[in-house]
């Protein structure tokens, strides 16, 4: 999977609601399921807006963060890949 | 459901849910008399003995819940020390290699019973105490000298290798002594300190028709504050039991679960019979069978009460619980207490429900197009 040539985007039926510690919750209403997010995860759900890939997506992320891990694309691809077969992201491509 | 698939030889009952652990309640009676308690045992001393268990059905019940997959136990009361035969059925559990939960008021952890408390598999231990000081403990607990003799108990156990947990009743009286309970837990190397919420169960339901307890302006803000700011000054673990809904999101997600299994739970009285779990001693529909003439099997696949569980949670909650985002992870807190106060195995649970009245409910926790938002 290229970071460059792909755009996530959140499914816009599920509810995502960010609390005061900058932590998530998402909310799947058709499945009544739950799913928690830490506060990198909860950045990178907003940015899923299918009009950046996820190498825009890593750029912010560093922007907005210290420290970002040298391996945090393959974090990225996985957290991405595990939204994607939960139904919650799907792909638009370049 | 999730904690129903753990991997084992034995087939999964008809029911399709494992038993995963029996709540013996060993004793009717109780050495202390407090004024919260939720199932409201009778006083036990030298001069009135309560029934208790029968060993032999003790034996017959744990081989029973083991066919079902039965692999823990948990033993509370009453107050499970003081059984006639604590001593054979510790030894049993042991043999048996059953994961042991013990909780305890503490009076009767002595050197000997704590010696075969550790010899059982990953036992845990919980022992309440609900003040830091005599005068504010034995209020609660309405006798004289249990002060000392729970810290004495707590101390042996901390002696033979187990680390307790300490659980302290937050109520008006004690709200002030929380930090300081954290300190003596620290200072006597307890794993734990587990804050429960006093319910309007029972005793319990009296000390909240006298004003005893605290107002939901005060637990929420009392939970805000041992999550957010007692919890990370600690060197030990906090748990503060209020519903999931109030816990934050980092806690939730990252931490072990901490929902009532009540998929995988039956409860025994002293009196040998099968509950939902202690509820039976007060609520006697919610009794399931008899020990002694009873089948555990057949009650575990058959009770029309334990199939209503399964098939109802969480999506027969209903009122604030039924409009929470976490009721998959809560199951309404405890079906027990729901069902005490509304006579409803799905009915709201009791401090989400006050805490919308007041206001209070975190509305983040809410499903979109609530009535309650």
């Amino acid at each position: 999977m290229e970071l460059n040539k792909q755009y996530p985007i959140a499914n816009s039926m599920i509810v995502f609601r960010e609390e005061f510690d900058d932590w998530a919750v998402l909310f799947d209403p058709d499945a009544n399921e739950t799913f928690g997010l830490n506060p990198v995860s909860a950045f990178i759900w907003k940015k899923m807006d299918g009009k950046h890939t996820q190498a825009d997506i890593l750029k912010l992320l560093k922007e907005e963060c210290d420290d970002v891990p040298d391996d945090a694309p393959v974090h990225i691809k996985g957290f991405l890949a595990d939204m994607e077969k939960r139904g919650l992201v799907g792909f638009e491509q370049a | 459901m999730s904690e129903n698939k753990t991997e084992t030889k034995l087939p999964v009952p008809q029911c399709g849910y494992r038993l995963n652990t029996i709540y013996f309640y060993l004793t009717e009676g109780c050495n202390l008399k407090c004024r919260h308690c939720w199932i409201a045992p009778k006083y036990q001393s030298k001069d009135a003995k309560w029934p208790a268990l029968d060993f032999e059905l003790f034996k017959s019940i744990v081989r029973q819940g083991r066919e079902l997959g039965m692999s823990n136990v948990k033993l509370t009361g009453g107050e499970p020390l003081i059984h006639p035969d604590i001593d054979k059925i510790l030894d049993h559990i042991r043999e048996q290699d059953l994961q042991l939960t013990i909780e305890t008021n503490g009076l009767e952890c002595t050197p000997e019973i704590t010696a075969k408390i550790v010899k059982c598999k990953k036992p845990h231990v919980s022992v309440s105490l609900d003040g830091t000081d005599a005068e504010t403990h034995e209020w609660v607990r309405g006798v004289k000298g249990s002060f000392d003799a729970a810290i004495n108990g707590i101390r042996n156990l901390v002696k033979a290798g187990l680390r307790p947990q300490i659980i302290m009743s937050v109520m008006s009286r004690n709200k002030n002594q929380l930090e300081a309970m954290v300190k003596l837990a620290e200072k006597e190397n307890a794993d734990s300190v587990k804050f429960n919420l006093v319910t309007p169960t029972a005793r319990g339901e009296q000390m909240h028709d006298a004003g005893q307890t605290l107002t939901m302006q005060e637990l929420v803000e009392l939970g805000n504050w041992v999550e957010n700011t007692l919890a990370p000054s600690s060197t030990i673990k906090l748990v503060y039991s209020h519903p999931v809904a109030f816990r934050p999101l980092g806690k939730v997600f990252s931490q072990a679960s901490s929902r009532c299994g009540i998929f995988g739970i039956i409860g025994v009285l002293g009196s040998g019979k099968y509950a939902l779990c202690g509820i039976g001693a007060t609520v006697p529909e919610l009794i399931f069978g008899d020990a002694e003439k009873d089948k555990l099997e057949d009650i575990w696949n058959n009770n029309p009460v334990l199939n209503d569980i399964r098939e109802g949670l969480p999506s027969k909650l209903h009122g604030i619980c039924g409009d929470c985002m976490m009721n998959v992870q809560c199951l309404g807190a405890c079906v027990a207490m729901n069902y005490y106060r509304h006579k409803d195995l799905f009915a709201p649970q009791w401090y989400c429900e006050e805490a919308q009245k007041a206001g209070l409910f975190p509305k983040s926790r809410l499903r979109p197009g609530s009535r309650f938002e």
